[in-house]
């Protein structure tokens, strides 16, 4: 019930005061350079990373990327930089 | 995300991490702020990344439990470039020495260019300067400006008129003028013997000519003493009058001594000290104590390094401390006189030519004023008195 409100209060004070989501709601930001390159912040860890997936934990869900040949150009707590062929971003809510 | 440079800088290591989980361990690094790129997943169990060697004690301390196997596989950037470097330290030694040689031999002396001199003369030159140690194969820096060499030179070797000396690189280039030996006149003109000053015939010898004078007679400035035209009056034949008229002169000159005169004089003690001088900076490298000396005179020379024909902005400078001493000397009455009189001398020796004598001395008047002794003095000097005269011949 509490979380309930919070996010309630929150959608408010988006709606009121024109700030941006991801800042406020904690969500990804995702930037992506053709199929080059995609830069996520606000990720809450990896989950997994081989050749041709990566699987990045979010506050709510994962996120999962496939494509080929990816490497991890950087990573930091909260932002991750995947350098490679990137083919699909997926959602996957529980 | 920062710039690679100083990544490169300040070193980075390839490691690989093989084992279940990679993932996790990845986690962890980030999670205590281990800087982890360039992360690369090779089949399913083994993953490469690249990460600082400033990081490594934190990266151990983050991966201890983690279960996987863990080796570095190369290193990068500063310090193991350096450590390459060192491994190679025979070429940075040759190197380093191939400089030094060179620096060395850029500020020798290679060779001694004399020009202008008579094969005698330069042979004198040479000796002079072995013994000053001006010698191909010297350090410059061990040996005297080339000012000092010049003085040395000109005063040491009585056959020069005037040396120039100057350092162009590693040669040292003497152009000499050497003093003309004056030739003897291979014939006279025509001529008489007139008198130089009035004076008292004392002696005479004449080699050619009539001789007009005699012993004890007094002569007049410009009087003729030996005349150039001989033989029968009738049928006069002109010659070149050769002789010496020796006359009894006469000369006055004024002296003054102080009784107490102060002087400072060197006491022989000095102190060098050397430096280093780069840009305009001066390091001391040897003697840093203080001088002690009341009263010094500072002298310094400073001698560019050179690397080839360069002059570099290093200098190796010298300051030469020399004391000196207030000395106090005091004449009585009687001394005075006597240096004086000594001084008088010398003075009027200087005036007269060289053959002359000084037959006697008379004090014509002495007064002691102001904390010094006036004397005038009256010299009777015994002087070659002849100077020649052409004749004009006329028709």
């Amino acid at each position: 019930m509490a979380l309930r409100w919070g996010q309630k209060l929150r959608q408010l004070m988006m709606k009121t005061m024109d700030l941006p989501q991801d800042v406020i709601m904690d969500l990804p930001r995702i930037t992506m350079i053709g199929q080059l390159h995609i830069y996520i912040e606000n990720h809450r860890g990896l989950l997994t990373f081989t050749d041709d997936e990566l699987r990045l934990m979010l506050k709510q869900g994962q996120l999962l990327i496939k494509g080929s040949s990816f490497s991890i150009k950087a990573i930091l707590p909260e932002e991750i930089l995947l350098e490679g062929k990137i083919d699909h971003v997926f959602f996957i809510n529980e | 995300m920062k710039n690679q440079w100083t990544n490169f800088l300040s070193g980075t290591v390839r490691v690989k991490a093989e084992g279940k989980g990679t993932e996790r361990v990845l986690n962890k690094l980030v999670r205590n702020k281990v800087f982890v790129w360039n992360v690369k997943k090779i089949g399913a169990e083994t993953m490469l990344f690249s990460i600082h060697l400033k990081d490594l004690h934190n990266f151990r301390r983050a991966v201890r439990s983690s279960g996987c196997r863990y080796s570095f596989l190369e290193g990068s950037g500063g310090p193991f470039l350096f450590k390459k470097l060192l491994k190679n330290s025979g070429i940075l030694a040759g190197f380093f020495a191939f400089i030094i040689v060179i620096l060395v031999l850029s500020n020798m002396v290679w060779r001694i260019e004399i020009k202008g001199a008579k094969p005698e003369t330069e042979h004198l030159i040479r000796k002079e300067l072995d013994k000053m140690g001006v010698k191909p194969g010297k350090l410059q820096f061990s040996l005297d400006g080339a000012d000092d060499i010049q003085k040395k030179l000109t005063n040491n070797i009585s056959a020069l008129t005037w040396v120039g000396v100057e350092l162009k690189g590693t040669t040292y280039h003497f152009q000499v003028v050497e003093k003309k030996q004056p030739k003897e006149p291979v014939k006279l003109p025509a001529r008489n013997l007139v008198a130089k000053k009035k004076a008292v015939v004392a002696h005479m010898f004449v080699a050619k000519g009539q001789p007009l004078v005699a012993v004890h007679d007094y002569v007049k400035k410009g009087q003729l003493l030996v005349s150039g035209t001989i033989g029968n009056p009738e049928h006069p034949r002109i010659v070149a009058a050769d002789g010496e008229v020796w006359g009894e002169t006469w000369y006055k000159s004024k002296v003054e001594v102080p009784l107490i005169t102060k002087f400072s004089v060197f006491n022989g003690n000095e102190k060098v000290k050397h430096y280093i001088k780069i840009g305009g900076f001066s390091i001391p490298v040897w003697n840093f104590k203080k001088i002690t000396y009341k009263h010094y005179e500072k002298e310094m020379s400073e001698r560019p390094l050179k690397f080839l024909k360069w002059e570099l902005p290093i200098v190796y400078k010298t300051s030469t401390f020399r004391a000196k001493e207030e000395v106090t000397r005091k004449y009585t009455v009687p001394q005075a006189v006597l240096k004086a009189k000594d001084m008088g001398k010398k003075d009027l020796r200087k005036l007269l030519p060289e053959d002359s004598k000084i037959v006697g001395e008379e004090v014509l008047h002495q007064e002691e004023e102001s904390g010094k002794v006036k004397l005038s003095l009256h010299y009777k000097v015994i002087e070659n008195i002849a100077v020649g005269q052409p004749i004009i011949q006329g028709d």
